[in-house]
């Protein structure tokens, strides 16, 4: 089920358009992270899909209800925490819950019940001071509570950890982390290690629009940069591999730092660089001993194999031929850094 | 109706914490007592200062000194200080953003103003009752129990006035989230009323001869039924702040 449908909505603050036919789903049961630059427009799609913001076109629907602005009916199914939660600095947190939950319209057993299990799970009960004198983390953990008292369908965050201390940006993640099976979270970030840490799916805005979106596995996959980095000992054998004949072949290009050298596989290999592979499989080390081909010869029905796997080979072959043993060889992983950065370029 | 009735019980908090209430009991116990008490000195003060056959001159002070002392005290001052005690009752709420929470757990935002409105009229109301309590202890203590008509009436009326003050109040704390601005249009307001007093006929229909009338009524100079149109439109302008209070703050940016 979509919990959290966006559909082509527009918004513009005077002549500065900030949300363009920016759609947007998130399903049940996920932590998904809504990154974007400062600016971007995370706030105001937050708060368009709370009916706290109007927008000037499209449709947003939480839980298959429209979202109206004002008086929102859907809120019953939101649990919302600001990026600065602000409470009544003169009440103690089971007071504030106690007003939160009355104004719900929860029944008063299980506010109690409810408000004493959240306090607890995010580390404030038994806290029996004012929330005037609570620290910006006890204020973000106090804000978790108040958006879960009425267990809500989905919980949306505005940047729930850009203000903390890394004690307290770990806590908060954890908490949020530990939420998935209860209910959907969507919280917005330009933290990237936040997203990667917690998220199952992200939604990177930009322009207005949602530029990349999915779940992390599957963005990662279609944006991998086909690549190795290769550590040698020493500057001679990371010289010795960069003349390789193997990595002379086409589609691969390599670029060299100290010892470390960064390969790229750009194409698929062709019938060409495969049966090379397979022959330099074959061929006989400067030691004289012959190398017993790793890789099987081509197939009656040749399916292309990866590209990763392809280079990989052709890598540790040249590797072992020219008996260089390498202090780490890695696949390359696309950061959502990198993926971030390509985005937003 | 629960939402409103947790609200209410927030905003009388709010007012308790940060001694709102206190303040404005004090000030108001404080006008009921000292009031009898002025109007009782004033001779024995003039007449420190002037010749004693001048003092002599000064006629001895009566229950309706007292009174008049009251409405000069707790219609002027008092109400400047009712003002200044609430102008920020929404203000605050919405620079703070407190009221986000509050309206996205679903509370609707025309029970935010009715509670909040209902919370300042229960103070007013208290303390309104508890100065009037103490200047009509210390009169009849000061003065004897002189028979004065209408002293209910007059205060009745003071009451109402109040109500008009904290709606136009509540109106413009939807419009601004400044302070000053708050209190330069509730007092632009109040002084184009004022303005208004000046030509004499308009007091029949004057909103400001509720907080001004109230010694020509309790002497006999006027009757109820001379200042009837201005209860009224007191009464229909109080309704109309209210509703137009809540219809611009369904409007407004939380």
């Amino acid at each position: 089920m979509t919990v959290l449908e966006i559909d082509h909505i527009d918004k513009a603050f005077g002549a500065h358009k900030v949300l363009d036919a920016m759609t947007m789903e998130v399903p049940e049961h996920c932590v998904f992270g809504f990154v974007g630059q400062n600016g971007a427009g995370k706030t105001t799609t937050m708060k368009i899909a709370l009916g706290l913001l109007k927008a000037d076109h499209g449709v947003v629907r939480v839980c298959g209800e429209k979202v109206t602005y004002g008086n929102s009916t859907t809120n019953r199914h939101v649990g919302y925490l600001p990026d600065v939660p602000e409470f009544y600095g003169y009440m103690r947190p089971m007071e504030y819950l106690r007003l939160c939950g009355e104004i719900t319209g929860l029944p008063r057993s299980q506010i109690t019940a409810r408000g004493s299990e959240l306090l607890e799970m995010v580390g404030l009960a038994g806290v029996k001071r004012r929330i005037g004198g609570f620290s910006r983390g006890m204020k973000q953990r106090m804000g978790i509570a108040q958006a879960l008292l009425n267990q809500p369908d989905l919980v949306i965050c505005d940047e729930p950890t850009s203000a903390l201390d890394p004690i307290g940006r770990k806590e908060v993640l954890d908490i949020l982390a530990s939420l998935r099976d209860r209910t959907t979270v969507v919280f917005s970030t330009h933290v990237l290690s936040d997203v990667e840490r917690i998220c199952d799916r992200v939604a990177i805005l930009h322009r207005g629009t949602i530029a990349l979106t999915g779940t992390i596995a599957e963005i990662k996959e279609q944006h991998r940069h086909h690549g190795f980095v290769v550590e040698c000992a020493t500057p001679s054998d990371l010289a010795r591999l960069a003349a390789a004949e193997e990595l002379g072949a086409a589609g691969i290009s390599h670029t060299s730092q100290g010892t470390t050298m960064v390969v790229t596989i750009t194409q698929t290999p062709t019938g060409d660089t495969r049966s090379m592979a397979t022959d330099l499989a074959g061929v006989t080390g400067r030691n004289g001993l012959t190398r017993r081909p790793t890789i099987p010869p081509a197939d009656p029905a040749p399916t292309p194999s990866p590209p990763d796997q392809f280079g990989g080979q052709l890598l540790l072959h040249a590797l072992t031929r020219l008996n260089i043993t390498p202090i780490r060889f890695e696949q390359m992983e696309p950061t959502l850094e990198s993926l971030f950065t390509e985005v937003v370029r | 109706m629960r939402g409103y009735l947790a609200f209410l019980k927030k905003e009388l908090m709010e007012s308790t914490r940060t001694y709102k209430v206190f303040l404005m009991l004090v000030i108001f116990a404080v006008f009921g007592m000292m009031s009898p008490l002025i109007a009782k000195l004033t001779p024995q003060l003039i007449g420190s200062v002037v010749s004693a056959q001048m003092a002599s001159a000064i006629p001895t002070p009566t229950a309706v000194d007292s009174w008049t002392q009251f409405y000069k005290n707790v219609a002027q001052m008092g109400l400047v200080i009712l003002v200044i005690v609430f102008s920020g009752v929404l203000a605050n709420e919405l620079t703070k953003g407190t009221l986000v929470n509050v309206v996205t757990k679903g509370l609707s935002r025309a029970l935010v103003i009715a509670a909040k409105l209902t919370s300042m009229a229960l103070i007013w109301t208290v303390s309104l009752a508890l100065a009037f309590a103490m200047a009509w202890i210390y009169t009849s203590y000061l003065f004897g129990a002189d028979e004065l008509p209408h002293l209910g009436v007059a205060v009745l009326l003071l009451w109402i006035f109040g109500l008009f003050v904290l709606s136009l109040l509540m109106c413009a704390a939807s419009l601004s989230t400044n302070n000053y601005m708050i209190l330069l249009i509730t007092g632009a307001v109040l002084v184009i009323g004022l303005l208004a007093g000046i030509l004499p006929p308009a007091y029949h229909y004057n909103p400001l001869s509720l907080a001004s009338q109230n010694m020509p009524l309790i002497t006999g100079a006027i009757t109820l039924s001379d200042i009837g149109p201005a209860i009224a439109i007191t009464v229909a302008l109080t309704a109309g702040l209210v509703t137009g209070a809540i219809l611009i703050f369904r409007r407004r940016l939380l």
